[in-house]
């Protein structure tokens, strides 16, 4: 078991090194850099080039990562190049609002799915069945970035239901039970629209395990047997599930991705958000440390779900 | 249900008196003066900071930290004499020692600035100095005229920031000035929040509070105007106007933006270097059509390239009319020949270009294509590259000579002062703004003589002739001057005249009914 602790977290290591290194020479290669990402006929080339040469802009691109892999190893992630704040405090400033968005998105894509899944699974063939496969297809189909703005045109404008965008109302008192409902009913449209993205997936999988399970022998055994349908449901449930775990891993860098769709559409100051403006100015060290943060976060979320699979699943830990 | 929650959703009264709401396209990344390049930053620093002068709603120079000035020494000395009894948001009194601290900042080659040279006169820096606490002597080593419209930079407290790291000091985000506005709160990604300062030597503002919602959609932003969660959006489409006045609290204004938008013309390809052609290509495209479709009207035909809001604009400009057979002779003029494919060549190359447009903006795109068959229908073939923006930009200031692109579509947004150095002077090329190469003896000349003398009227006529010059030279493909459109909420009132300077140049003026 320790041993293989030790394995899973070497390649782990291994997967976050190479990643970083691949990503800080396509970042670089990328055209353009943090200081001309404007041009202003009232500037200077003579400025843009000391500016550059301040920020240590000028050097070979492999003594900019030696200097920036050394500075990381003492725990610096370095200074954003365009609000010169250190790396990790921009970061965050950013984690909460994303972790809260993503976190609350997979719990309610879990919970629909379970449920559209165990009910178009029961009456599988049936209208129902249909409507859901529907409603999740075009969940899946519409890009987010237009649906959250269809949601915002309706909800928000039309009917005046929910605030249209942003994280909390600003003039209330940051903290108050009020600010919090406030940020609940902001959460409420980027939430709806995440969810709506995700739908799809989990519920076919769903859907595919409980109908395959229902099939298998031991099942049929059961209702031989005269077990009620529910009760045989929930066997079929229990070991339909099983594969999800792991899909749960690969959903993760996925939901990551589309939140910066979402929060560029919904104004959430999150780091999908931050990561956007980063990839336009050329912040090279916030691009950088956002990259580790996912490539960190799909990690770990790679071996969770793993883990989850071998301890639910015995033929996992005999095989590997 | 609906109504119980829009009832608790609705803004409140109590929350939105005398709060002015404003929209951010972007994040700002910095509140320091000397450190900002970005629009969303200095929206934000225009508020919390003043300078020694500013500018009124018809972009002339009027005084704020300074009372009033003096030009002497045949222009190589302006001395400021600077308003008393003004005081940091700190309480801390500010004096000359403010000003000469900002202007050191700025001329320390350490700091991250990109107005540097601003401040320096043919490679040698300009001289502060103060001879008491509230009078700044400015020694220039030789006659200067754009520095008076840049002693509008903001000042910044000497007290917070000697011996201070400028780059990363906690100021940047936690700014104090001697603006209308002091900093309250900033929220990253999601708003920046000022409150009045009581102290403001223009007059106390009547608005409590001055909120910058970050909202880099459009579309989103406009939703929160009509639902009036902001109070005024610049840059409001067109095609949007009859929505947005559909709404009974809102308002539509349009005025001028102080920018033009151009096709450049490399002048070191072998076709475009003949004037011939470059005038041909003019004669072929009717600019009015472009203003229609591109700005569905709100603008106006540029022939030269300097706002016509400017006094530095030639009133006696010969406008290059658009006229296709004009363009047919003079290719025929230039030695082309008109093969059976409808295209013209020459030395067997044909009259072929690619036109560079960035992908950001709408209006680039737009207009090449509108360009592309104006272009084809003289027999002109246009090929449109889009680019990404820096990608773009990389092609067009790079250091190369010759730069790798034919024709490329863009926009300058100027200074109020009209001296012309960075984009016209034949010096600026290959390294600087003069990325077409356009080279002109008397041009220069005439660039350099308007730095020399402060006279208006004199300088008036050095800029008259040298942009009818250029004119002249055709080395752009003038478009047009665009037209801003902002929607305001009537709730406001007190805002300033509509002009290329916004509506908030009184800001400590405006009010929320």
């Amino acid at each position: 078991m320790i041993r293989r602790v030790i394995q899973r977290l070497v390649s782990g290591i291994g997967a976050l090194l190479v990643t970083i290194v691949l990503s800080f020479f396509l970042i670089h290669l990328a055209p353009g850099d943090p200081v001309t990402t404007f041009i202003d006929p009232g500037m200077s080339v003579a400025d843009i080039e000391r500016v550059k040469q301040n920020l240590g802009l000028d050097r070979p691109l492999y003594e900019q990562l030696w200097r920036w892999g050394g500075q990381l190893l003492q725990g610096n992630w370095g200074v954003s190049t365009t609000s010169h704040q250190p790396v990790t405090t921009v970061l965050a400033d950013r984690v909460l609002p994303t972790l809260l968005l993503t976190c609350s998105t997979l719990g309610c894509i879990l919970i629909l799915t379970l449920i559209l899944g165990v009910v178009s699974a029961y009456w599988a063939g049936s209208w129902v069945d249909r409507g859901i496969a529907l409603v999740t297809t075009v969940g899946l189909a519409i890009p987010s970035f237009w649906l959250g703005i269809v949601l915002i045109g309706w909800v928000s404008v039309r009917w005046n239901l929910l605030p249209a965008s942003g994280y909390a109302d600003p003039m209330l008192p940051v903290g108050s039970w009020e600010w919090t409902g406030s940020i609940a009913q902001h959460l409420a449209l980027p939430l709806l629209t995440g969810t709506l993205g995700g739908l799809a997936m989990l519920t076919r999988y769903y859907r595919h395990g409980i109908r395959k399970e229902m099939g298998s022998l031991y099942l049929l055994a059961a209702q031989a047997r005269g077990l009620p349908r529910h009760r045989v449901l929930a066997h079929a449930l229990k070991n339909a599930s099983l594969p999800l775990v792991t899909l749960l891993g690969m959903e993760l860098p996925g939901l990551l991705a589309g939140s910066y769709m979402i929060e560029s559409v919904f104004a959430w100051p999150g780091l999908g958000q931050l990561g956007v403006n980063a990839a336009f100015s050329r912040d090279y060290p916030v691009l950088m440390g956002i990259l580790m943060v996912s490539t960190l976060l799909i990690v770990v979320g790679n071996a969770l779900s793993d883990w989850l699979g071998q301890w639910v699943d015995p033929r996992v830990r005999r095989s590997s | 249900m609906a109504m119980l929650v829009s009832g608790c959703m609705g803004p409140s009264s109590t929350h939105t008196q005398h709060v002015l709401r404003l929209r951010l396209a972007g994040e700002p990344s910095v509140l320091n003066p000397l450190l900002i390049t970005d629009t969303g930053s200095s929206a934000v620093a225009s508020q919390v900071f003043s300078g020694l002068v500013r500018f009124n709603e018809h972009l002339q120079l009027v005084p704020d930290l300074a009372t009033h000035w003096v030009i002497s020494d045949g222009g190589k000395r302006l001395t400021f004499y600077l308003r008393r009894n003004v005081t940091w948001h700190d309480g801390h009194p500010f004096t000359s020692r403010d000003v000469l601290f900002t202007f050191h900042t700025l001329l320390d080659p350490r700091t991250n600035t990109v107005r540097r040279s601003d401040y320096m006169v043919n490679g040698k820096p300009i001289r502060f100095s103060a001879p008491d606490a509230h009078t700044v002597v400015v020694t220039l080593p030789q006659p200067f005229a754009p520095l008076l419209y840049r002693m509008g930079m903001e000042i910044i407290p000497a007290h917070r920031l000697q011996g201070k790291d400028i780059n990363t000091d906690a100021f940047n985000r936690h700014p104090i000035g001697t603006g209308p506005f002091q900093f309250d709160t900033w929220r990253p990604n999601h708003y920046v929040k000022l409150k009045a300062n009581p102290h403001y030597h223009g007059g106390k503002p009547r608005l409590k509070t001055l909120l910058f919602r970050i909202i880099p959609e459009y579309n989103v932003a406009k939703s929160a105007l009509i639902k009036g969660d902001i109070d005024i959006l610049e840059g409001v489409s067109p095609l949007d106007i009859p929505a947005v006045t559909r709404r009974p609290p809102l308002r539509v204004v349009t005025y001028d933006e102080w920018l033009y938008s151009y096709m450049g013309f490399n002048l070191k390809n072998p076709h475009l270097s003949n004037p011939l052609v470059r005038r041909a290509m003019v004669h072929a495209v009717d600019r009015t059509v472009m203003v229609k479709a591109v700005l569905y009207g709100h603008g106006r035909v540029a022939h030269v390239p300097i706002s016509p809001l400017s006094w530095a604009y030639p009133r006696q400009v010969t406008p290059i009319s658009f006229d296709p057979n004009t363009s047919l002779s003079l290719l025929k003029q230039a030695g082309y020949v008109r093969r059976q494919d409808g295209w013209w060549y020459k030395d067997n190359r044909r009259l072929a270009f690619t036109v560079l447009v960035s992908k950001g903006g709408k209006a680039g795109p737009k207009n090449a294509e509108i360009m592309q068959r104006y272009f084809k229908s003289v027999g002109i073939q246009l090929t449109i590259q889009q680019m990404e923006w820096q990608a773009f930009l990389k092609v067009i200031t790079g250091p190369d000579d010759p730069k790798a692109f034919d024709l490329c579509i863009l926009s300058w947004s100027l200074s109020p002062d009209p001296d012309a150095y960075s984009i016209w002077h034949s010096s600026q090329y290959p390294k600087g703004f003069n990325f077409v190469g356009y080279r002109n003896q008397r041009v220069d000349q005439l660039i350099e003589s308007g730095r020399l003398v402060n006279d208006q009227a004199t300088r008036a006529r050095i800029y008259h002739d040298a942009f009818r010059l250029i004119a002249q030279d055709t080395p752009y493909l003038f478009l047009y001057y665009p037209r801003t459109v902002t929607a305001v909420n009537r709730r406001l009132t007190g805002l300033s005249q509509p002009g290329p300077a916004g509506l908030l140049v009184n800001i400590e003026q405006v009010d929320t009914k």
